[in-house]
């Protein structure tokens, strides 16, 4: 009994040893980290030929320009660097660059034979002391060196964000020229920062709202060729174009393709109506999707084709709305107040970019496709037209100074509202489409 | 008939005669006891019914208890004390080392209770500081510098030498932020019209039995040749300040891109400590997602894993004597409160 007794009293004090005591691994929970730009190294690339020193430096500062532009990354200046990348493939001595705070250290070498550039890049995870992926070369013509860098980038950031990229994309747009009242438009494509611009049409005639195919070939647009706005269909090759929709009495605008690009959705206006109709490019068989006295424009398909969103004041106010690819009944998902327009679906399929007008400012922003959680991601005198990027991570869109020597340029904001910055252009800009990444 | 009219006329007669005769037969009053009194002048009548008068300044008379006009500020307690108790230290949310523990534990000393002397006419109370705990754990403070006897002579740069790169100039990023504002949310003054997210308040560490196969486990790896657990300091579990200063020095290096889709992953990473406070290489690993798949994982993953490795140095700062609580970490990184709202 005794003996128990002091069982149990031992077994008391032993209380406070037993609650202090640990099982398992300390597991520790982190629910706050930092936004803030990642700091990587980009030196010169390594010129293999004499020819390729005047490409080692453009392509290694492009791709730098690429990564830096997204406000994901932020190079470390070279003047802080501690060794120097002299052969490519020499191990990386990652203590110089952990000294330098480079978590990401991107190297690559170019080599030209005659008109051939030839380059090759690895990337590194420097606290890792790993490489990330393996070392991949490209092939092309010296005269695409810039394309070059943008793969380049693409993949260095596919790596390391794990996202899809989209540097090595296009962006059609409207070029403006003139004073407001007497504005020249053309559309015009370039690279997705500004770079090697070129123009599809002529200043002759007023032309609106460029849209890429899918596949990036082909252009639609509204021109107001004949006095009425009338959609065309362009290759942007040959720089051919024929008109796609021509009924007598109507205007036809706001032209979009299907994901799989035989398809054209686009608004009719015929006798003071305004409805959305679906036609096959390659028949030109056309069918009316909406047929409410209200204005029904701007439809974009989802992207798996099955629903349209667009834009209706059927409510008395101008709202977005989401019917199947089909017609039907739509559903209203925006219910804020001000105006909504030019609705765009993602190509990730998660969110709407959207145009609204409030309280007599414009602005940019994104919801759910159910229309709950909104988020307005710039504030101006006049914002419109959104475009998304091929990987659905960045907002193009067209932006508007106020009075008479205002001017309308691109802008471009990341979809958490950071990194909004202007696209540099020659002369004024609008209505960007932002094509798929190129092939 | 007649006869009750005659008894009753003859009734009222008796009784008629007795009110008007009856004070004949009265016997003699009863003698009243009586007290013999004593007689006393004015003045000793004045002196026995006298009050006592008050003074004729009021302020200086004895203020009343309840006033209580000079309390002291230390303790009020009525009762005296046998001996001055320790009073309860005030509440912390750091949680103070653990105490060891007593074979006969001391009783906790009781805080002390003020008695409500007099509710209705107390002093303001005099405001109490209140605890104030740093945001963040600071480290220890430096030792004291000894200063030497001996003169020494200055030292003199070299010229030779190789000029020393700023490393952390580089480190300092200009636009970190741990909350997005878009253009559309900024106010149109420089004033700001919220504050910021208060960090989530420190955690207790769960502390939990042991492993009752602990003793087997020594005894087979002694007899393995490998060496006994015992040979690792453990001590007690780690405190809430502790594990929090270890939380606070990884958070600040993981890299959060809320617009990505691995902004919807929550990665667990398990990691081997050594004794310095450093990850033990390749001991690096992913225990469990959630959120995500594929690539969104991997980014997830690896933003982790950059954060536990960069913010690492020399070492993170925990205590050698309880190396054995934290020989074996498990990292959970859940950017739910990060992500983009």
């Amino acid at each position: 009994m005794t003996f128990r007794v002091m069982i149990a009293v031992l077994a008391m004090l032993a209380m406070p040893f037993v609650a202090v005591a640990q099982n398992g691994p300390l597991r520790i929970e982190i629910t706050e980290g930092v936004v803030e730009p990642m700091p990587f190294a980009a030196p010169d690339f390594v010129a293999e030929s004499t020819a390729a020193n005047e490409f080692a430096e453009q392509l290694a500062r492009v791709v730098v320009s690429d990564l830096q532009g997204t406000g994901l990354f932020r190079e470390v200046p070279r003047a802080a660097y501690i060794s120097q990348i002299t052969s490519f493939d020499a191990p990386v001595q990652y203590a110089d660059w952990k000294a330098v705070n480079a978590q990401a250290l991107v190297t690559g070498a170019v080599n030209v034979n005659g008109t051939t550039l030839s380059v090759k890049f690895r990337v590194y995870d420097v606290f890792s002391g790993t490489e990330i992926g393996s070392g991949l070369q490209f092939a092309g013509t010296t005269q695409g060196w810039r394309r070059m860098a943008h793969k380049v980038a693409d993949q260095v950031y596919a790596r390391i964000t794990g996202e899809q990229p989209y540097f090595d994309s296009r962006v059609v747009y409207v070029a403006e020229q003139g004073p407001k009242d007497k504005r020249l438009k053309r559309l015009a494509i370039m690279d997705y920062d500004g770079a090697n611009v070129q123009f599809l049409t002529g200043s002759e005639h007023l032309v609106l709202a460029p849209r890429f195919s899918p596949t990036g070939d082909r252009v639609l647009y509204t021109s107001y060729e004949t006095g009425f706005p009338r959609i065309y269909l362009l290759d942007v090759g040959s720089v051919q174009r024929r008109v796609l929709e021509s009924q007598e009495g109507s205007m036809s605008f706001a032209p979009r393709f299907s994901p799989d690009g035989r398809t054209v959705v686009y608004s009719l206006a015929r006798g003071g109506n305004t409805d959305i109709y679906r036609m096959d490019i390659t028949s030109g068989t056309s069918a009316r999707l909406t047929s409410a006295p209200s204005i029904e424009t701007a439809p974009s398909y989802s992207p798996d084709g099955t629903r349209i969103v667009f834009e209706s004041d059927r409510s008395g106010s101008q709202q977005i709305y989401i019917m199947g690819a089909n017609g039907g009944e739509p559903k209203r998902i925006s219910f804020g107040q001000g105006r909504y327009g030019t609705p765009v679906w993602s190509p990730r399929g998660d969110l709407i970019a959207f145009t609204k007008q409030s309280k007599g400012r414009f602005h940019i922003g994104v919801m759910k496709t159910d229309g709950s959680e909104e988020r307005l991601l710039t504030a101006s005198f006049l914002d419109e037209g959104p475009t998304w990027s091929p990987n659905g991570r960045v907002i193009m869109f067209t932006r508007e100074t106020q009075g008479a020597s205002g001017k309308a340029s691109l802008y471009s904001v990341d979809i958490s509202g950071r990194n909004l910055k202007p696209i540099p252009t020659t002369g004024g800009a609008s209505d960007p489409s932002w094509s798929p990444l190129q092939r | 008939m007649h006869k009750s009219t005659y008894i009753s006329a003859g009734g009222h007669a008796l009784l008629l005669g007795y009110a008007m005769f009856g004070g004949l037969f009265n016997a003699e009053p009863l003698e009243l006891p009586s007290m013999d009194v004593s007689v006393i002048s004015e003045a000793e009548f004045a002196a026995l019914t006298q009050t006592p008068q008050p003074p004729d300044v009021l302020a200086d008379a004895p203020e009343p208890v309840f006033a209580a006009p000079e309390l002291e500020p230390e303790p009020v307690v009525p009762t005296p004390e046998p001996e001055p108790q320790p009073r309860p230290e005030p509440p912390q949310f750091v949680v103070p080392e653990p105490v060891e523990p007593q074979p006969e534990p001391a009783p906790e000393p009781e805080a002390v209770v003020v008695p409500d002397i007099a509710p209705d006419a107390s002093l303001r109370p005099k405001p109490r500081p209140a605890p104030r705990v740093a945001p963040e754990a600071v480290a220890a403070p430096e030792p004291e510098v000894e200063i030497d006897n001996t003169a020494r002579e200055a030292t003199q740069p070299d010229e030779n030498a190789e000029q020393a790169v700023e490393e952390q100039s580089q480190a300092a990023p200009e636009d970190a932020a741990t909350e997005i504002v878009t253009e559309a949310e900024q106010p149109a003054g420089s004033a700001p019209i919220a504050t910021p997210r208060p960090r989530a308040r420190p955690r207790e560490s769960v502390a939990s039995a042991p492993e009752t196969s602990s003793a087997v486990n020594a005894a087979l790896a002694e007899a393995l040749g490998e060496p006994a657990a015992s040979d690792v300091p453990s001590g007690p579990a780690l405190t809430a300040g502790e594990t929090d200063a270890l939380r606070i020095a990884v958070q600040d290096c993981w890299v959060v891109d809320v617009g990505s889709l691995a902004a919807d992953v929550t990665v667990v990473l398990g990691m081997s400590m050594d004794l310095r406070g450093k990850v033990v290489p390749g001991s690096l690993r992913l225990v469990s997602s959630s959120g995500g798949e594929g690539a969104a994982v991997d980014t997830a993953f690896q933003s982790a894993r950059r954060a536990v490795l960069r913010c690492q140095k020399e070492g993170y700062d925990l205590p050698q004597d309880k190396y054995e609580q934290w020989q074996e970490i498990e990292m959970t990184f859940n950017p739910k409160d990060m992500r983009i709202r």
